[in-house]
């Protein structure tokens, strides 16, 4: 399983929000090429980039700062990108630049055609994020529950050629309570696509308990307060899931 | 009915693996077995063997869950498809430890040594691969049938395995150096990937082991 350290990305600086609120959040570095540099050197082998401000304004909004994140990063390893991707043009800009991944979340699930029309144009470049709220699925950061349960609507995604899921629980985000590795897995297990985990990991107890279900379909675990808390050392943590890996 | 089991000897978690199976299955006449007793596997008419974690732990389990015999008498007799773990455990050895193992198709199973390779797209390789690959069908087999050459597949394991003879690696990928990803040997055909984890490519493989007929 792959950890992914997270770089929240606002007004150019990294920032971590508490509950996805945009007035909650702490500035953790000024310098995000730098901190990507920094997760690079500790061992991580993707990085996941969320364009804050993006994510609320409906379009790109840290474009430099992306940039500079792919530059320091340059081929070693992937980057996904999320936040306010919701046109092809937008897609090619990214993915022209360097980026491996972009993460279409709120688009796909109000535009399923934007999706599908990605996933023809950039195959195996395109992840989808859905957020949930006891099986709900949420969009407009967090702020809109929808009536689809998320199950559903990943599998209608699967068969279009998405690389994986991230699965994100909402209830738990920011608050090290603990990812919610039940709904995670059930996902997992309904689905033929991988899943990438979400959602207020809290330490290496979240590790364990994620890679003992991995052969479900766990391809990796989104890190952010935890590892800039301390409650989790990155590079041990992604030591561990090596050796549970098998 | 015809029946297929999928092999629950108490490694890991097969929800995946089954919910795969059923779902190519539906429709087909086929009917899928959870079996947790050697009596079920023995009364399938094909089986699929999966695993995960290290191959010392899945063989002492499917000693411990009996299975042992079950599994190495549908390897004898009927269509057998091994997944992950599943499939190393079909070698003769591994470089994992002094283990024994299944023995059913001649060669070993090695460790990824990756320092300093590169994949194609620049990154640098690690151990273990954890991520989508593409599969070059080296050989011809049933089970590749209509799943287009170079299709992708997911995988996530340190190992892989290395066959004494050629003929039985029908499936090669890249990841710092081309290594096999799928092996056959008369009625067995075994990924080191996830079919069930691969989308519609990985459904087919697993339809076309159900209409398998070696």
């Amino acid at each position: 399983m792959l950890l992914i350290p997270a770089i929240d990305l606002k007004d150019g600086q990294c920032v971590r929000l508490k509950q996805g609120d945009m007035d909650q959040s702490t500035v953790f570095s000024e310098d995000p090429a730098a901190m990507a540099k920094s997760w690079l050197d500790k061992g991580a082998r993707r990085l996941h980039l969320v364009d804050l401000n993006g994510a609320f304004a409906g379009k790109p909004q840290n474009f430099a700062a992306i940039k500079t994140i792919l530059k320091a990063v340059g081929d070693d390893i992937p980057v996904q990108l999320g936040g306010g991707i919701r046109d092809l043009d937008t897609i090619e800009k990214y993915i022209d630049g360097g980026l491996r991944y972009v993460i279409i979340g709120t688009a796909a699930v109000k535009n399923p055609g934007f999706l599908k029309d990605a996933c023809t144009a950039f195959g195996g470049h395109i992840i989808v994020g859905l957020d949930a709220k006891d099986g709900k699925v949420a969009t407009d950061g967090w702020s809109k529950l929808t009536g689809h349960e998320v199950v559903d609507l990943a599998k209608k995604f699967e068969d279009w050629g998405v690389e994986s899921i991230i699965y994100t629980d909402i209830g738990r985000d920011g608050m090290l309570s603990g990812i919610n590795v039940e709904a995670t897995v059930k996902l997992a297990q309904a689905l033929t696509i991988p899943v990438i985990a979400s959602g207020g990991l809290a330490g290496m107890a979240d590790i364990e308990a994620l890679c003992a279900v991995q052969d479900e379909g766990i391809e990796g675990v989104i890190c952010g307060r935890a590892i800039y808390s301390g409650d989790l050392d990155f590079a041990q943590g992604q030591a561990r899931a090596d050796e549970l890996a098998g | 009915m015809k029946t297929v089991a999928v092999v629950d000897y108490g490694m890991g978690n097969l929800r995946s693996v089954t919910q795969a199976v059923m779902h190519v299955a539906s429709g087909s006449g086929v009917e899928v077995v959870w079996a947790r007793r050697p009596e079920e596997v023995l009364a399938a008419d094909r089986v699929v063997l999966p695993g995960q974690g290290a191959m010392r732990d899945c063989m002492r389990e499917l000693h411990a869950s009996g299975m042992h015999a079950a599994v190495l008498h549908a390897a004898a007799h009927k269509p057998l498809m091994g997944v992950c773990v599943g499939m190393q455990m079909l070698l003769d050895r591994s470089e994992e430890g002094p283990t024994e193992s299944l023995g059913l198709i001649p060669g070993e199973v090695v460790r990824f040594q990756l320092a300093g390779r590169h994949q194609a797209d620049g990154s640098r390789c690690k151990v273990p691969q954890i991520g989508w690959n593409q599969v070059r069908q080296s050989r011809p087999h049933p089970v590749w049938a209509g799943v287009e050459d170079g299709s992708w597949f997911y995988f996530v394991h340190s190992y892989y395995a290395r066959t004494s003879d050629a003929r039985h690696s029908v499936g090669e990928a890249d990841y710092g150096g081309g290594f096999t990803a799928a092996v056959a040997r008369d009625n067995i055909f075994a990924t080191q990937f996830h079919p069930e984890k691969s989308a519609q490519a990985g459904l087919a493989l697993y339809r076309n082991f159900l209409l398998w007929n070696p």
